[in-house]
């Protein structure tokens, strides 16, 4: 918390943009969720088409992204460094990056890539954004190396120079050029690159509790490293080995993930997690062990079939999105900040919010694979089904703005 | 003491009623109906001119001698006058002479009011007389009388404010504290009420706009929700944290001014604008007493001369001057307001040069204008790819039929080079679809239609209007991209096409008709005959199902079965569309239907 008339710290400054998008991100899903009942309503030429990319980038470079950015800011010290002033302004940049591709994208400048929304202006400000970034975390580890161990000033800068790859690699990620491999036969990822993206979900769900300084007393930790190469050494061999869908080398790969639901939680459990943690901790554990099982179980032969490109599939994504990775970014910003993200009661009405709506999402994905007529003649269990989730996503807006007001008062 | 803020509360009604109705309407409409000829615009600008500069002098006079009671009144009588005689008044020097009264009394009884008001009422009597005086110009036997009338109505306004002004202070509230240096919120207010003019001069004189936002039948409406969203900024500024009511209003005016614009979201912007406006009119007139850490009454005074002057007249003359020839809110009008808006909200003091020099820097490297490799020489078909990618068709729509699976039967055949173009555009979700064959499923005149009213088509269906994209060459680019979509498949889908027969269906529904009506009428007509509204739309009449088609063949199992392939595949290489989601009973009943359409 910063003292009256003082202006806020980096740290502080990036958990209220993160909930800032977290709530125009909100707004967007809703304003979207009503145009698919109500079509009329759209803005003459800013189209559904143009707005989605608001909603998904939002959530992901702003509600999920600014989080690690107040994350970084503490782990490099920069709030603490001769450089502190710099920590909001590396924020904003990041937000303003944000902003003006929003802008872009409304304006049809999109290259097609969901998620990998960038080109052109957008691109360039959003490197900009990331280069300030890791100049301000650059300049705090020189500043504040003197005071660190020596393993410390050493990881962190091996660190920076990971982190100065991310510029390079987002240009490169975000070319129409690249794609992730995907099997023809079905349109769906390997299991390696599922596998892939899991296991960096598991280093930042396992370097939580250890980087913020929470107590524990270590059950299990090398027979987790040792799962934890082992993962590592299969993903590499069956990104290598490449294939289809279905060869069992991906399957099993895919079924690596099941362990770490019992790993995460057997981990967890071993940390003394403090009061504004708590009311985040069990639905993280809940989403987690939901989506790991139903990531699974979608993998196999018959269910992603039946699912593809249906509401079944919007629900996996809100599964992994609304549900885990918001309950994971407000537990690090409760950590990280000392204070708890939300109250009980607000917590929970999200975490019903987004539960019935995932139901719902997965109940429609299950109907509309059966017949695409839905598509032409319009059913009232689609009706209904989109009106539910309508009123899900106001609740969750109404949630996470309250959030944001709180944030607002305590800092 | 309750008397005495419901007096506020009338006067606050009054001076708002009196300066909407007749300083910013009705007199201008006076004006140029006594005025005509080339030198109409010098004279009005002129008159206009004046009027606001002698309400920014009486302003500042009232903050140089200090607001009372007194001159909140001689200004409501001074407006009173000036209104009363304007209808009789003929010529233009008399003319300017009402311009220029009408000022003074504008100028004295805001600022006198704006000052006055926290020693007589809370800031929940300012929204009750902010509302009142915006829902009464809003009465539809108000809003619609001739300018002369209104002008009359605006002199009983003056009146009845001049008659309640308090004699005497009542509880004296204490002043919230300052959340923002004045000067910023001067520029904020200004950015509110720059746009606002503009919005509103636009609407006013784009007859189309006026209709779907304040035509005759939506003053009610308007008045009501003036009423209550003015009601709702009151509590708010008593309560809340008052800086976000003027962003918050911002916002709701952005939308307001976009969906105004256009046809199909105009609704919502007769909904949103008067919202944002109540809003941010209480926040406007409660600022300078309130809110503006004025440290006693003449201080007070002296921010309000400044806020009225500079947002009230400089920023309303600038909007309305920008507006003058445009028939919708630019787009450049809300980046702009809104950069002012936002700068104010999050960098109000120098210790945030940091953060705004970085957030410039950004926005100059993202708007910074690039040569685009534009490719004069690129074809209509990758044009309108460029368009697919843009509008987003991707969020709806896949490119990727999966083998083995029923995308086969609606959309196949499936290919294996469906990831092999770049961008790659299987998409992952479809809410309309694929269009991998689309080139062989759907005509050029039927894509184009369905793209200005999907509506009628498929009502009920979730695809909204793209007739935006007609406006210009990129509806047409688009139809061209989509027309090469799977052409290479055309002979596989044909020969699949002439072999296709449906599984036997056990229990007739007796659904042909209803399936007629939802599928078939659009075209073909509800009697068949070939008289369907979008008929005429199509490169060749629809057939007439009565006399044909396959009037010359015997009547057969096998002429049953060429209507249902016809009905489930289309005709390739006309308007007739395939109905691929149709189950194989449907198509049958549907055959069946059409062939006892027969005379």
């Amino acid at each position: 918390m910063h003292a009256p008339g003082t202006s806020p710290t980096g740290v502080e400054t990036a958990t209220r943009h993160a909930l800032g998008w977290l709530v125009f991100g909100n707004s967007v899903g809703l304003f979207l969720a009503i145009l698919l009942v109500e079509p009329q309503w759209q803005l003459g030429e800013l189209s559904y088409g143009r707005w989605v990319p608001l909603h998904l980038n939002s959530q992901l470079y702003g509600w999920t992204a600014l989080p690690l950015v107040a994350w970084l800011l503490q782990l490099y010290e920069v709030d603490s460094s001769r450089f502190r002033g710099w920590g909001p302004a590396a924020v904003w940049a990041w937000t303003a990056a944000l902003g003006f591709a929003c802008l872009l994208w409304l304006k049809g400048e999109s290259s097609g890539k969901i998620f990998l929304d960038w080109r052109g202006g957008s691109l360039q400000a959003f490197v900009v954004a990331l280069v300030i970034l890791w100049a301000v975390l650059f300049a705090s580890w020189w500043d504040r190396a003197s005071e660190w161990s020596r393993m410390r000033v050493r990881v962190a800068l091996a660190g920076l120079v990971v982190l100065a790859m991310v510029p390079l690699m987002m240009v490169m990620a975000s070319s129409p050029k690249t794609y992730p491999p995907v099997d023809p036969t079905t349109g769906g990822p390997l299991g390696s690159s599922l596998m892939g993206s899991t296991l960096l979900v598991v280093v930042l769900m396992l370097m939580l509790p250890r980087t913020a300084g929470i107590k524990g007393r270590g059950a299990a930790i090398s027979g987790t490293w040792w799962f934890f190469g082992f993962a590592l050494v299969v993903f590499g061999l069956a990104e290598a080995k490449g294939g289809g869908h279905y060869d069992w080398w991906q399957i099993g790969a895919m079924l690596i993930e099941l362990p770490w639901i019992g790993l995460i939680i057997y981990d967890w459990a071993g940390f003394e997690w403090p009061e504004c943690a708590r009311v985040w901790r069990k639905p993280v554990l809940f989403w987690w062990t939901l989506l790991s099982l139903t990531a699974v179980g979608m993998y196999f032969p018959g269910i992603l079939d039946h699912i593809k490109f249906t509401q079944g599939l919007v629900a996996h994504s809100h599964l992994a999105m609304a549900a885990f990775t918001t309950s994971f970014c407000a537990m690090i910003l409760s950590v990280i900040t000392g204070r708890s993200v939300g109250s009980p009661r607000t917590v929970g009405g999200w975490n019903l919010a987004v539960f019935i709506m995932l139901m719902t999402l997965a109940t429609m994905g299950w109907r509309e694979g059966q017949n695409a007529e839905w598509m032409i003649v319009p059913t009232t269990w689609r009706q209904a089904g989109m009106f539910i989730r309508a009123v899900c996503g106001a609740s969750m807006l109404a949630a996470s703005a309250s959030w944001l007001i709180k944030q607002r008062k305590n800092s | 003491m309750k008397a005495t803020a419901m007096r506020a509360a009338v006067v606050t009604a009054a001076v708002y009623g009196y300066f909407l109705l007749f300083a910013q309407f009705a007199f201008v409409e006076l004006l140029r109906g006594q005025v005509a000829g080339h030198d109409a615009e010098t004279f009005e600008k002129t008159a206009l001119g004046l009027m606001a500069l002698m309400g920014i002098a009486s302003g500042f006079w009232v903050a140089w001698k200090g607001a009372s009671a007194r001159k909140v009144q001689t200004g409501l009588l001074l407006g009173a006058a000036a209104a009363g005689i304007v209808p009789w008044v003929t010529g233009l020097p008399c003319l300017i002479v009402v311009a220029m009264i009408t000022g003074v009394a504008v100028g004295l009884c805001t600022v006198s009011l704006a000052t006055m008001l926290r020693s007589w009422c809370s800031l929940v009597h300012v929204g009750i007389g902010t509302g009142i005086g915006y829902a009464c110009c809003n009465l539809p036997w108000v809003f619609s009388l001739p300018p002369s009338q209104q002008a009359g109505v605006a002199t009983v306004f003056a009146l009845l404010g001049a008659v309640c002004v308090p004699a005497k202070a009542g509880d004296s509230c204490e002043p919230k504290a300052r959340e923002m240096p004045f000067s910023l919120a001067v520029l904020l207010f200004t950015a509110l009420v720059w746009l606002d003019s503009a919005a509103f001069f636009i609407i006013q004189h784009a007859a189309d706009l006026k209709q779907g936002t304040w035509g005759e039948t939506l003053l009610w409406r308007n008045a009501v929700i003036h009423l209550l969203a003015a009601l709702i900024a009151g509590v708010w500024l008593q309560r809340g944290p008052a800086r976000l009511l003027p962003a918050i209003a911002w916002g709701l005016l952005a939308v307001a001014a976009l969906a105004v614009n256009h046809d199909s979201s105009r609704m919502l912007g007769g909904l949103l604008y008067p919202i944002a406006v109540s809003l941010y009119s209480v926040a406007l007139v409660a600022w300078p007493g309130w809110f503006s850490g004025a440290a006693n009454p003449r201080d007070a005074a002296w921010k309000a001369a400044w806020v009225f002057a500079v947002a009230g007249w400089f920023g309303s003359a600038n909007g309305i001057g920008m507006a003058q020839s445009l028939h919708r809110v630019p787009h450049e009008f809300i980046f702009i307001s809104g950069v002012v808006v936002c700068g104010v909200m999050f960098f109000p003091s120098v210790k945030h040069w940091r953060s705004a020099a970085a957030v410039l820097l950004v926005g100059v490297v993202a708007c910074w204008p690039r040569t685009h490799a534009a490719n004069s020489s690129a074809t209509a078909t990758e044009r309108g790819r460029q368009v697919y990618l843009s509008e987003g068709c991707i969020h709806c729509h896949s490119q990727f039929v999966r083998p083995a699976t029923r995308d086969d039967e609606y959309w196949g055949p499936s290919r294996s080079n469906m990831v092999e173009a770049r961008p790659v555009l299987i998409g992952n979700r479809r809410q309309g679809p694929d269009l991998s064959t689309l080139a062989v499923r759907r005509s050029a005149v039927w894509l184009k239609q369905h793209f200005i009213n999907p509506q009628l088509f498929s009502p009920g269906s979730a695809m909204p209007s793209y007739a935006s994209l007609f406006e210009t060459e990129r509806g047409d680019d688009l139809v061209a991209y989509l027309r090469q979509l799977g052409t290479a498949d055309a002979p596989a889908i044909v020969a699949k096409a002439s072999t296709w027969q449906p599984a036997e269906s056990h229990a007739p529904s007796m659904m042909g008709k209803d399936l007629f009506n939802r599928q078939c009428a659009l075209c073909h007509g509800a009697d068949g005959t070939g008289n369907g509204v979008m008929a005429a739309k199509l490169g060749k009449v629809p057939a007439n199902l009565v006399k044909g088609p396959f009037i010359w063949s015997p009547e057969s199992a096998d002429r049953e079965l060429k209507i249902q392939r016809i009905i489930k595949f289309g005709i390739f290489g006309t308007d007739m569309p395939g109905h691929e989601t149709l189950n194989d009973e449907q198509v049958m009943e549907l055959a069946k239907f059409v062939l006892s359409l027969r005379s």
